[in-house]
């Protein structure tokens, strides 16, 4: 009889993963024991910082969350406030949110298509060494990236952090000038977002079925941004203030991220949950495409979560033009706020998935107290889950180093973003005497 | 074909990471580099451009990048790097943390290297924050841009034509 086999494996540092963690497996006899996604990025405190600020401060702090999708940390915002205040944005301010969110998902895609994700695809161990064999392609993405800067710069005047995104709409409206230019841009670049829709479509994926649920913004009648009731592929539909009414967030000892589960299970969010739950949402200008492709959707393979992401860089530019095209002049940037007490939220769709905000204000204006639930931390557990499953899939007695490769790959199907994660510091303090 | 010499100054609003930014203004405002024949030398800034970096000097021949360091010298340390010693840190980038020697290392595979590229900076304090230099960094400034001045000056009548070789 042979002794059972206990393997530690700890792989340390994540590459090409935006943050702090690691992962650990207790493998028994080929079969993994204990699986942690290990994430010891520091705390950041935002929903703290936030507290006592006046209501107007909130779009540009929360913006400082992340360097890749300070949008959505905006916009969540922004909606989630004027919920509360019963702000009525008008067509132009809502037209040009959207606008501005096409730019994010541009720029967050491309960049996550070509400097993480492909490189897995094409067996490279990063963006450098694929440029070598690869330079057009990786150009091509570079370029892509650098458009949906311009367009969240165009709005937002700069694109890491921007500041132009306000309570009641934007500080300025831009020139028609700076959108003729961004037009021509568009234009130009849209056939070669569909190039890589294609190219996406054509790399070799593994045969990896999974059943998850999905969860995503639905809109009437958009491919959803930032709008929508929130509904999964088990049923649910809800508005973005009953979200807690069905998920929470859970503590695990071993991580400084939160767990949020749907009705206590895991579930996906993401460019792959918003196309299974939205298909028949895409514009009629991308569904041709999509349907030449030899993928299909709805998808349960995660590995197809890379061609989402690039349809979606083709909805986000056919979206920003259409939209562009029809603006018109002088349009005033903001609607009047005035504040008001109570509870209020906002969901938006950001690159990685749903971002939930809820703020509680008083007669003042001030933050009493912020949530704030970012994609990374609802993907958390569905990644522990498929880390287990294509893991032992793939042979718990491979070498260490094709292990860590294959679960590093699995992570980063999931584009998470471990820094935004992180926000959350359960102190609790037993004081004794007077 | 662009400036013969461009000055990036590269940074964020935050403490010492201002650097590359006061430095670029403080340049843009100097004797020396109003003495400059006019076109030859340009200051652009930038804010934390990551894999984007090479798309701002394409058709440049020489670039100096001028951005804060942390190498564990000294505070006010300056620092002078070429492009060949700018390695190794590509391959386990995030999205995030796409960093100069990184965005150097992808114009390299590129092909989109300029003839001369050079790094200037000046050793951080760790524990500087805000929205201003550390008292360190600051008096190690004036030095540090007549430097990059001096240097600027020389490439702009003396660097090599980037592209020269591929007409």
């Amino acid at each position: 009889m042979t002794e059972p086999r206990h393997i530690p494996l700890k792989l340390p540092l994540l590459a090409r993963v935006e943050g702090e963690g690691t992962l650990e497996l207790r493998v028994h006899d080929g079969k993994i024991e204990d699986l942690r996604l290990r994430i010891f990025e520091p705390p950041r405190l935002f929903e703290k910082f936030l507290e006592g600020r006046d209501y107007h401060e909130v779009p540009d702090m929360v913006a400082r969350i992340c360097g890749i999708c300070p949008v959505a940390y905006q916009m969540s915002a922004v909606h989630a406030i004027e919920s509360l205040f019963g702000v009525k944005p008008t067509k132009w301010i809502r037209a040009m949110r959207r606008v501005m969110y096409c730019g994010e998902w541009i720029q967050s895609h491309s960049l996550h298509i070509h400097m993480l994700s492909a490189p897995d695809f094409l067996g490279f161990t990063g963006v450098v060494e694929m440029a070598n064999r690869y330079p057009d392609e990786v150009r091509r993405g570079l370029k892509l990236q650098a458009l949906g800067n311009d367009l969240i710069r165009l709005l937002g005047a700069r694109s890491v952090h921007p500041v132009g995104a306000c309570v009641g709409g934007f500080f300025r409206a831009p020139k028609q000038q700076e959108i003729d230019v961004l037009l021509e841009k568009l234009r130009i670049a849209l056939p070669e977002a569909e190039d890589l829709v294609r190219w996406t479509a054509s790399l070799e994926f593994p045969a990896d079925e999974q059943p998850f649920t999905c969860v995503a913004l639905r809109h009437p009648d958009e491919y959803p941004m930032n709008e929508g009731r929130l509904v999964s592929t088990q049923g649910l539909n809800i508005r973005a203030d009953q979200f807690e009414e069905h998920f929470t967030e859970q503590q695990v000892p071993y991580s400084t991220a939160l767990h949020c589960l749907l009705e206590g299970k895991p579930y996906l969010v993401g460019p792959l949950a918003r196309m299974n739950l939205n298909l028949d949402r895409l514009p009629a200008s991308v569904r041709d495409l999509v349907s030449s492709l030899g993928v299909r959707f709805p998808s349960r393979n995660m590995h197809h979560s890379i061609v989402a992401r690039a349809i979606e860089v083709v909805i986000a530019m056919r979206e920003a033009i259409r939209l562009l095209d029809s603006h018109e002049g002088s349009q005033a940037p903001s609607v009047d706020v005035t504040p008001r007490k109570g509870v209020g939220a906002g969901c938006t769709e950001a690159p990685r998935g749903i971002l939930w905000h809820r703020y509680e204000i008083d007669a003042m204006g001030k933050i009493i107290r912020a949530r704030i639930v970012p994609p990374t931390s609802q993907n958390q557990k569905r990644i522990e889950d498929d880390l287990r499953q294509s893991l032992e899939s793939f042979g718990m007695s491979q070498r260490e180093e094709d292990l860590r490769h294959h679960g590093e790959r699995v992570i980063r199907n999931y584009d998470p973003c471990i820094s935004c994660a992180t926000h959350f510091l359960d102190l609790r303090i037993n004081r004794r005497g007077p | 074909m662009k400036n013969r010499v461009l000055i990036i100054g590269i940074g964020s609003p935050f403490g010492d990471d201002r650097l590359g930014w006061v430095a670029a203004d403080a340049l843009r405002g100097s004797d020396v580099m109003r003495a400059a024949p006019i076109g030859s030398i340009e200051i652009s800034i930038l804010d934390r451009p990551g894999s984007l970096l090479p798309m701002h000097w394409r058709n440049t021949d020489c670039v100096i990048l001028v951005d804060a360091v942390r190498s564990g010298a000294l505070p006010g340390t300056r620092h002078r790097l070429d492009a060949d010693e700018l390695t190794g840190a590509g391959m386990a980038c995030s999205s995030h943390g796409f960093g100069v020697a990184a965005a150097v290392e992808l114009a390299r595979a590129l092909g989109e290297m300029p003839t001369r590229l050079m790094l200037r900076g000046i050793e951080t304090d760790p524990s500087s924050m805000g929205m201003t230099l550390s008292p360190a960094v600051a008096a190690a400034l004036p030095t540090f841009c007549a430097d990059i001045a001096r240097e600027a000056l020389y490439l702009a009548s003396n660097c090599p034509p980037a592209f020269a070789s591929m007409a």
